[in-house]
């Protein structure tokens, strides 16, 4: 078929960029192309538009004061020269608009951010595509290809007998939330009626009152309601008649680092339009968050649930909701570590197919409020659920924001790892990237916000060959509420991480350091907007550490073996734990006391 | 259906207000809210720097938990669709 010729006008005094750029993609497609120098008059233009036989005249203008006048007298010069009879007349350039150039007498208008694509579809006369990629994404796995091999002998040493330790002291051991674990597995696979409802009276039996009466009564605890089935009907009606429109990648090359973001409104629904918007914006993954009173009660709630704070409430509902309506790449992790309910959130979140989950038997313990003994039992029936769904579970070490110093807080999330390894689940660790108060307190970052997270980051990679997610979220305790300023925190954080070659991040909205209500989606995307400008800014490019790095990494080193040494010392890890070796009251970390006494 | 329908969750409002200390940069912000027909908003962000505050306002349409009027199909709100 004969290729169309193409003549590609620069009606600008200067500028001729944009059509340069569209000529050069036209010609690689094999458009026989010519293009005009800029700053020709008018007159000329139509001269050698009616000359040639052109099948396609392309104007490139950004529009301006007098620009409009100038683009009508063009057109109505082509008409009078019986250049329109022959030739489709296209417009594009800033500010320009479909409707305006209509307006002007343009066959069509692109305005700056089309597509290549999409010109390249008008000329050949196809359909133009949605925008959305065309191209199915493969669902990362975000462990692949790690060993798990820890390099450091006498870290090896310290690890293998704290987990051996762990082991022998929770086997044969059980907690409400281990029993509750079996009995909701019971419940999923029983079919017979009667036997169902007698596994739910021994489950309701150890589950707190607030959870028997939603159970048996309906009476919901406060603030919370069922999403109505008319409700999920008009959002799924939205979503199947909404796609993403240009979607943007927050990598410049490659496929990692991955991009996470919190979810947590307290509703589903809210959840999901939030998710959606962020897909859209180059977003890979999301960590589901429950609230922070479902920590204190024995037992989840059951239903499609929403929820007037923050936080949304664990069910299999709710996360197979989410699931169901993120696209099929997109990463669902479920907090579970925080509270009484850690084995069985981690089975709902695997009957409901989210892909991770979140456990760390050491923060939930120091920051979260959980006894460690009971947190111990239930940690590690959990790492085996997580195991038996091939669920990776991250481990965030956010004791640090309670003022541990991130050496003991890293010793924390490695014991979890080693414990994953043992148990057959796939860990992934998260230090912080933040300016924690240990940090502010003895100036660890004066020079420099760049060399002691650095460190973190090659201090646990010269330990263990793991995944390394930097959390939660990146940037903690440097934004403020500002706006702008809380975005370029976040950017270059991200920065760092992409220059170490990290897994994952999960980043912040503008909105994070607002406490007094919820994330709104246009914070997200303020975040989004900053991440994407600073990958295209760094591209192929990086951000190194200073020389003084080296020291701090083998100082981080030296004193995580120290602190793995001293948990190693002690009878086991709940001991460690309320002994404060991995954080102490000095700290800040104080041991949780949430299900003291439950173990049996 | 009104334009606020469409408002997924909250509304910022950022801005810059002449005043002579943070106190009075707060106060207008809050009466801006009211003079803008939005009631009572949430003062996010306010830095006085001598000559006025640089202020980010926050309006909270749609909380979580709430009946989200975009949810509603415009044909069953009314008004211009």
């Amino acid at each position: 078929m004969k290729k169309k010729r193409i003549l590609c006008v620069p009606l600008d005094p200067v500028h001729d960029v944009g059509i340069k750029i569209i000529r050069n993609a036209l010609a690689e497609r094999g458009f026989d192309t010519e293009l005009l120098s800029p700053d020709l008059p008018l007159e000329d233009v139509v001269q050698r538009a009616a000359q040639g036989s052109y099948d396609e005249i392309l104007v490139s203008r950004t529009l301006g004061y007098g620009v409009a006048e100038l683009l009508g007298r063009f057109v109505d010069l082509l008409d009078a020269a019986g250049v329109r009879s022959r030739s489709r007349v296209t417009l594009g350039g800033k500010a320009i608009t479909a409707e305006l150039a209509a307006e002007l007498g343009f066959d069509r208008g692109f305005d700056e951010h089309a597509r290549i694509e999409d010109v390249v579809a008008y000329l050949e006369g196809l359909p133009a595509s949605s925008g959305a990629s065309a191209v199915v994404k493969p669902k990362p796995d975000i462990t692949a290809g790690y060993s798990y091999r820890v390099h450091d002998a006498r870290i090896a040493a310290a690890l293998d007998e704290i987990v051996d330790k762990l082991l022998r002291w929770t086997e044969g051991k059980s907690t409400p939330g281990t029993r509750r674990a079996q009995l909701r597995a019971g419940i999923f696979e029983e079919r017979d009626p009667s036997r169902r409802a007698a596994l739910l009276d021994r489950y309701l039996a150890i589950s707190d009152p607030v959870i028997a009466d939603a159970f048996r009564n309906g009476l919901m605890p406060k603030g919370v309601r069922v999403v109505s089935g008319e409700e999920l009907s008009r959002l799924k009606e939205m979503l199947a008649g909404r796609h993403q429109h240009r979607p943007v990648s927050l990598r410049h090359a490659g496929d990692r680092p991955l991009f996470f973001k919190f979810l947590g409104s307290g509703c589903p629904v809210m959840d999901i339009m939030h998710a959606k918007v962020c897909e859209r914006w180059g977003v890979d993954g999301f960590l589901l968050i429950n609230p922070s009173w479902e920590a204190r009660y024995e037992g989840l709630l059951e239903g499609t649930l929403t929820h007037q704070n923050d936080g949304t409430v664990t069910s299999g509902e709710n996360i197979r909701l989410v699931r169901e309506l993120l696209e099929p790449s997109t990463l669902l992790t479920v907090r579970a570590h925080r509270g009484l309910n850690t084995p069985e959130t981690v089975l709902l979140a695997g009957h409901a197919g989210a892909d991770m989950t979140k456990i760390d038997l050491v923060y939930g313990s120091l920051g979260a409020g959980t006894d460690p003994a009971r947190l111990a039992v239930d940690g590690v029936e959990a790492i085996r659920l997580a195991a038996q769904f091939t669920m990776p579970f991250d481990i965030p070490g956010n004791d640090e924001l309670s003022g541990v110093p991130a050496w003991k807080t890293l010793a924390g999330l490695l014991i979890n790892v080693h414990l994953g390894t043992r148990l057959g689940a796939r860990a992934i660790l998260k230090p912080l990237f933040c300016y924690g108060p240990h940090i502010v307190i003895n100036r660890l970052m004066e020079q420099t916000f760049v060399d002691y997270n650095a460190a973190k980051i090659l201090a646990l990679r010269s330990i263990v060959d793991c995944p390394i997610w930097p959390g939660e979220p990146i940037a903690f305790m440097t934004q403020t509420e500002d706006r702008v300023q809380s975005a370029t925190a976040s950017s270059f954080h991200a920065a760092l991480g992409t220059a170490l070659k990290v897994d994952a991040m999960t980043i912040a909205s503008t909105d994070e350091a607002y406490s007094r209500g919820p994330i709104c989606m246009a914070s997200r995307i303020d975040s989004l907007q900053g991440l994407h400008e600073s990958a295209r800014f760094m591209g192929t490019a990086s951000v190194a550490p200073t020389a003084a790095v080296d020291a701090m990494t083998a100082d981080m080193q030296r004193k995580i073996a120290d602190v793995l040494d001293r948990v190693r010392m002690a009878p086991d890890l709940p001991t460690a734990i309320a002994e404060g070796v991995l954080g102490d009251r000095e700290d800040g970390a104080y041991p949780g006391t949430f299900g003291k006494g439950t173990v049996a | 259906m009104q334009a606020l329908d469409a408002v997924m969750d909250g509304l910022d409002i950022e801005t810059y207000l002449l005043c002579g200390s943070e106190q009075e940069g707060k106060d207008l912000a809050i009466r801006l809210g009211l003079e803008l027909g939005l009631g009572q908003v949430d003062v996010m962000y306010c830095e006085f720097d001598g000559y006025g505050v640089r202020v980010r306002l926050r309006k909270y349409v749609h909380k979580p938990g709430d009946p989200y009027r975009w949810l509603v199909p415009a044909a069953e709100k009314g008004g211009p669709q």
